[in-house]
């Protein structure tokens, strides 16, 4: 049986604006994340796989965004990063954040990406690559390998 | 049948038409009390977005004498990468197929493609919109049953 989705009576209705930027949710471990994706959807559904591990969520639209937010000082534990961005992209913004000294493991996002634009992605800095989209399991992966996962922080 | 046999029987149809996929069920999965109405969030928000950039499509490719094939591409990128997130899978496929007359830069080909994308969008959100009623209807049953 599919489970109930239960909508809202608003569903349909105008959406509340979405949450600041650089939101941070509150994290019961300090584990922190920056997602860098342009698609709105795209980041909602990771905020939400974010919420769901108790991890404070950084976004940025772009590459640039990213790399200002790290010229800031932000310090994450972790980057997911978009490949086609508008300004500037996932393998530029890696290797300028690389560049800067950053050494957060930085997993590159993509869908149907040809072997050259992983191997380009990689190249510039980038630790891993997973293929959108992003789902539960493939999540939980990306967080024990770079233990992120629930009680691997405090380990 | 009642609402909830008529709800599953919907889903599983959606399901096997490849109007929706496996990526559906992990935003189900996602919903939880704390944010019950997450799914519905999801879905009216890639509604809404849809809808903008298939207008925009649209003006693009009917509306101006030379296609700016980059800004067709860039769009069409942006609703591959949203259908493919809530498993919108006959959407997401039809921008896939789209790419390919992007890369001749057939304008004519954009344009049956992007009618055909349409069709499956517009498709799927009748469907959801079936699916919602439906939900309503249980949920109202559910609280009469409660009170």
């Amino acid at each position: 049986m599919h489970r109930l989705l239960f909508f809202s009576a608003a569903a349909g209705s105008l959406l509340p604006p979405p949450p600041p930027m650089a939101a941070l949710a509150i994290s019961s471990c300090g584990r922190r994340a920056l997602l860098v994706d342009d698609n709105v959807i795209n980041r909602m559904v990771v905020r939400k796989l974010m919420e769901e591990q108790g991890i404070a969520l950084e976004e940025a639209e772009n590459g640039k965004e990213a790399v200002e937010l790290v010229k800031e000082g932000r310090v994450f534990d972790l980057i997911l990063m978009d490949r086609e961005m508008p300004i500037m992209d996932g393998p530029q913004a890696t290797k300028q954040l690389r560049s800067l000294g950053v050494t957060t493991p930085i997993v590159a996002l993509s869908a149907d990406a040809m072997q050259s634009d992983k191997d380009s992605f990689l190249q510039a800095g980038a630790d891993d690559f997973v293929e959108k989209p992003l789902n539960i399991d493939k999540f939980a992966l990306v967080l024990t390998k770079y233990g992120l996962q629930d009680g691997q922080a405090d380990q | 049948m009642t609402p909830t046999e008529e709800l599953n029987s919907l889903m599983n149809w959606m399901f096997s038409e490849g109007l929706l996929d496996q990526q559906f069920q992990q935003l189900q999965m996602l919903q939880d009390a704390s944010n019950p109405d997450f799914v519905s969030e999801v879905i009216t928000l890639f509604c809404k977005d849809s809808e903008i950039i298939l207008a925009e499509l649209t003006k693009l490719l009917r509306d101006q004498p030379v296609v700016d094939f980059q800004k067709v591409d860039a769009y069409v990128h942006q609703l591959k990468g949203s259908s493919s997130s809530v498993g919108a899978n006959n959407v997401k496929l039809a921008c896939i197929h789209f790419r390919q007359f992007y890369e001749e830069n057939n304008k004519e080909g954009c344009f049956s493609s992007l009618n055909a994308m349409e069709r499956e969008y517009f498709r799927l959100k009748d469907k959801l919109g079936t699916m919602l009623q439906l939900e309503q209807r249980i949920q109202a049953y559910e609280s009469s049953k409660h009170n």
